[in-house]
């Protein structure tokens, strides 16, 4: 469970990117955050595994204060978690296995870490991440050899593999194509339902959103404006979200329609 | 005005550029063809040219395949050895120095500095080094090794430099996510991206050492440059034929395999 | 075939599906890299101990050099022109004898065969020669002086600009060429209308990067008689004048900086 009680954050150069953020997230949740660039999705996400501080309020992710953590305790809190991004970051130069079994780095004694000779056990375990996001004929390939949707699907096994309770994911689509899109959201669907991790994920299509997630939470400068089912989610609702931003949200709608 | 004349007018006119240049080309030219003479061709020297080929076409047999320290492949060997270990010496050399040039990673002045002195160790030419090393080693091919080393530096540590500056920093941002350790980052996160790229350039410059290796005989530090010239200066071509034929094959097999690795290391 | 030897690994995941794993090649390619290195140890006679206890020599000599006779400058002109006349000559004349070998060089507008690889194999040979050697040559034919150091550099250009270009024009789109060749012009018109303009800054560039590179052989050409301000060099370092030595080198650093930062911006604006 993911508790947020009036959390603020503030940038060094006087930025306020979030204030007064109330949420509470229950495992096995799929969340999806909506707004326009700018408005703290970002900032809100990496606020939950510390690679943001927050200025204000109480962060809880299991009972634990994210906050008091330090040092250490950062690095082992961050193994629950899972994370993905819009560019994949990954290491395109070495293959799709290696990148898979990067994430048991920091649970294995000193001289592995140095050599980088691993387990058959975590072999194992990683090749079995590969599979569950259907992509195990590639392990042995280069990630540079990839399509963009396969790449994804590498960086969704690397966070499979460790094993996470919560997958945080920022503009996971955004840099694939239509058809790909869906593919990479069916997997998180699939993870989500079938192995109950909780999926935080910000997402600029607004459709896309609105299609496979349970909950939607809508950001505005830094606040949350909605909150509430997907099922709840109204034409007036999304004009509030993006400040009567019509076109942008008609655009986006277009593309999607387009695109399906 | 048409819309077709228009677009002849709009048509880019850098012809006074072109001519410019053009003209100091021309004028760079000429200048250059007052080093052209041929007072010193004559008879002797078409007889010398014909003496050449004659050679290379008859090579000492003998001198190429026998087995003992004067033999083309012994000396071959020698300068391998020479190419490989200098290679060696420079990539380990390289490697500090070009962290040390890349902006992205120390401060501007530094990186300023340190490529200053890549660009001074670059322009000294080889046969210095090989002189002031033999001070340091004696006449041997020791001294070959140190030369090929601080050649190399300054062309490997300049290519090491672009891929440092290359690197794909994003990585580090999942590796943090995941919960790795600045450590951690380096080795599996950088490193990988380095190793590549590292060792392509390193092997094409050994290709190129293998040229140099087997000039640095000139000035005694070892390899096949020295039996060479002295073939040469005893005017026994077939000698020298023989010496340039295991030269240029050898040269050619390890360009090949050269590529191969490097095409290999490219495409994984 | 290293797969061969070492066949792949199976893996067996717990939901019965099997993964093939190639070995690592990484264990061999240490251990060949450790045995070629102790080899090329013991044939070097490279020794860290010699190494660390005379590495000094060598700063007392860098140490002269760092303190440069400016005096003798003035009589650095005239080798340094022919250093440069050598270079530019040898340049010049070396890029365009290119031109004809790369196109006969290109198996896709040369016909022939034998003609494309005779080409090709006279090309690979010219570089495989290191330049001091073909003019070490050249001075027995054309006499000592810059004349050889000219034909030296000629034949280097032609092998390094011939091979680059002969690769840009493979590489080339050919859709151009077949469209002049069916309006009824000639290969060599084709080639002139169709290919020419997607390779000319290519080719341009490349000359202008190889004479970047023969001013720097030019300086030590010198050293086998081939004129220039190798034979200074060669001379100096003989008489064991390392502060000459070192003023020879600021004037070369200085001229190859200047050389390459103009060749630079030219080379900039053709891409």
């Amino acid at each position: 469970m993911i508790e947020f009680i009036g959390v603020e954050k503030t940038y060094a150069n006087g930025t306020i990117a979030l204030q007064n953020i109330n949420l509470t997230i229950d495992q096995g949740e799929f969340v999806a955050v909506i707004g326009l660039s700018g408005a703290g999705k970002s900032t809100l996400i990496r606020c939950i595994n510390r690679m943001h501080d927050i200025t204000g309020g109480q962060l809880n992710v299991d009972e634990v204060d994210v906050a008091k953590l330090k040092g250490k305790q950062i690095r082992r809190f961050r193994r629950r978690i899972g994370m993905i991004f819009q560019s994949f970051n990954l290491v395109t130069r070495t293959t799709v296995m290696k990148n898979v079994l990067v994430s048991f780095v920091p649970d294995l004694p000193l001289w592995r870490r140095w050599t980088g000779i691993f387990t058959k056990a975590h072999k194992i375990k990683a090749l079995e991440a590969l599979d569950k996001v259907g992509i195990l004929d590639k392990a042995f390939i280069r990630v540079d050899q990839l399509s963009g949707g396969q790449q994804q699907r590498v960086a969704l096994a690397r966070t499979l593999a460790q094993n996470p309770d919560i997958i945080l994911a920022d503009e996971p689509i955004a840099s694939l194509d239509p058809v790909t899109s869906r593919m990479v959201m069916d997997d998180f669907k699939k993870i989500n339902k079938e192995m109950n991790i909780s999926v935080i994920m910000n997402i600029h299509h607004v459709e896309i959103a609105l299609e496979y997630a349970d909950r939607i939470i809508g950001i505005r400068k830094g606040e949350v404006v909605f909150d509430g089912p997907t099922n709840k989610v109204t034409k007036d609702i999304l004009g509030e979200i993006y400040g009567g931003n019509f076109d942008e949200i008609q655009s986006s709608f277009e593309e999607n329609s387009a695109h399906v | 005005m048409t819309n077709v004349e228009k677009q002849l007018f709009a048509s880019p006119r850098n012809h006074r550029y072109i001519l410019t240049v053009t003209v100091i080309v021309v004028a760079l030219f000429v200048w250059s063809c007052l080093v052209v003479s041929f007072k010193d061709v004559n008879e002797s020297s078409l007889k010398i040219a014909g003496n050449i080929m004659k050679g290379l076409i008859h090579p000492d047999m003998d001198l190429l395949f026998n087995v003992t320290k004067q033999s083309v492949l012994y000396l071959l060997l020698e300068t391998i050895a020479i190419a490989f270990l200098g290679t060696i010496v420079g990539a380990v050399l390289s490697v500090p120095l070009a962290f040390l040039a890349a902006s992205n990673i120390v401060p501007k002045p530094v990186s300023w500095l340190t490529r200053l002195l890549l660009i001074v160790i670059r322009t000294i030419p080889a046969l210095v080094y090989g002189l002031m090393f033999i001070r340091v080693s004696g006449p041997s091919p020791f001294a070959g090794v140190l030369t090929i080393g601080i050649t190399s530096v300054g062309m490997l540590a300049k290519l090491y430099v672009d891929a440092i500056e290359e690197l794909d920093t994003k990585v580090l941002e999942s590796m943090t996510s995941i919960g790795c350790s600045t450590f951690e980052k380096i080795r599996y996160g950088i490193l990988p991206q380095l190793l590549s790229v590292f060792m392509s350039v390193t092997i094409y410059r050994f290709d190129m050492n293998m040229r140099e290796a087997s000039i640095l005989g000139l000035v005694g530090a070892g390899g096949i440059g020295a039996p060479m010239i002295f073939a040469m200066n005893s005017y026994r071509w077939n000698e020298v034929g023989s010496i340039l034929i295991g030269l240029v094959v050898l040269i050619l097999i390890i360009e090949f395999v050269s590529n191969k690795l490097r095409a290999r290391l490219v495409k994984g | 075939m290293y797969d061969k030897i070492f066949p792949p690994k199976k893996v067996t995941l717990p939901n019965g599906k099997v993964v093939l794993e190639k070995r690592t090649r990484t264990p061999l390619i240490l251990l060949v890299l450790i045995v070629a290195t102790i080899l090329s140890v013991n044939f070097t006679e490279f020794s860290l101990k010699v190494l660390f206890t005379r590495i000094n020599e060598f700063f007392v000599i860098i140490g002269e050099m760092a303190q440069p006779r400016w005096s003798y400058l003035p009589h650095l002109w005239k080798a340094l022109v022919d250093t440069l006349q050598m270079s530019l000559l040898g340049s010049m004349l070396g890029a365009a004898l290119a031109l004809p070998v790369a196109v006969l060089s290109s198996s896709n507008v040369i016909r022939s065969k034998t003609v494309v690889a005779v080409f090709k194999v006279i090309l690979s040979l010219l570089r495989s020669l290191p330049s001091l050697v073909t003019a070490l040559i050249a001075t027995y034919v054309f006499g000592l002086g810059p004349m050889a150091g000219v034909i030296a550099i000629l034949l280097f250009t032609i092998s390094y600009v011939g091979k680059l270009l002969y690769e840009q024009i493979e590489n080339a789109d050919m859709g151009p060429f077949e469209a002049m060749e069916s309006l009824g012009m000639n290969r060599i018109q084709a080639f002139r209308h169709a290919i020419m303009p997607q390779v000319l800054p290519g080719y341009l560039s490349t000359s202008l990067f190889c004479f970047e590179g023969n001013v720097r052989y030019a300086a030590i050409l010198g050293y086998v008689g081939a004129g220039g301000i190798g034979l200074l060099i060669k001379e100096n370092l003989g008489w064991r004048d390392y502060s000459t030595v070192g003023m020879i080198v600021v004037v070369l650093v200085v001229t190859v900086y200047l050389i390459e930062t103009v060749s630079e911006h030219f080379r900039k604006k053709l891409i």
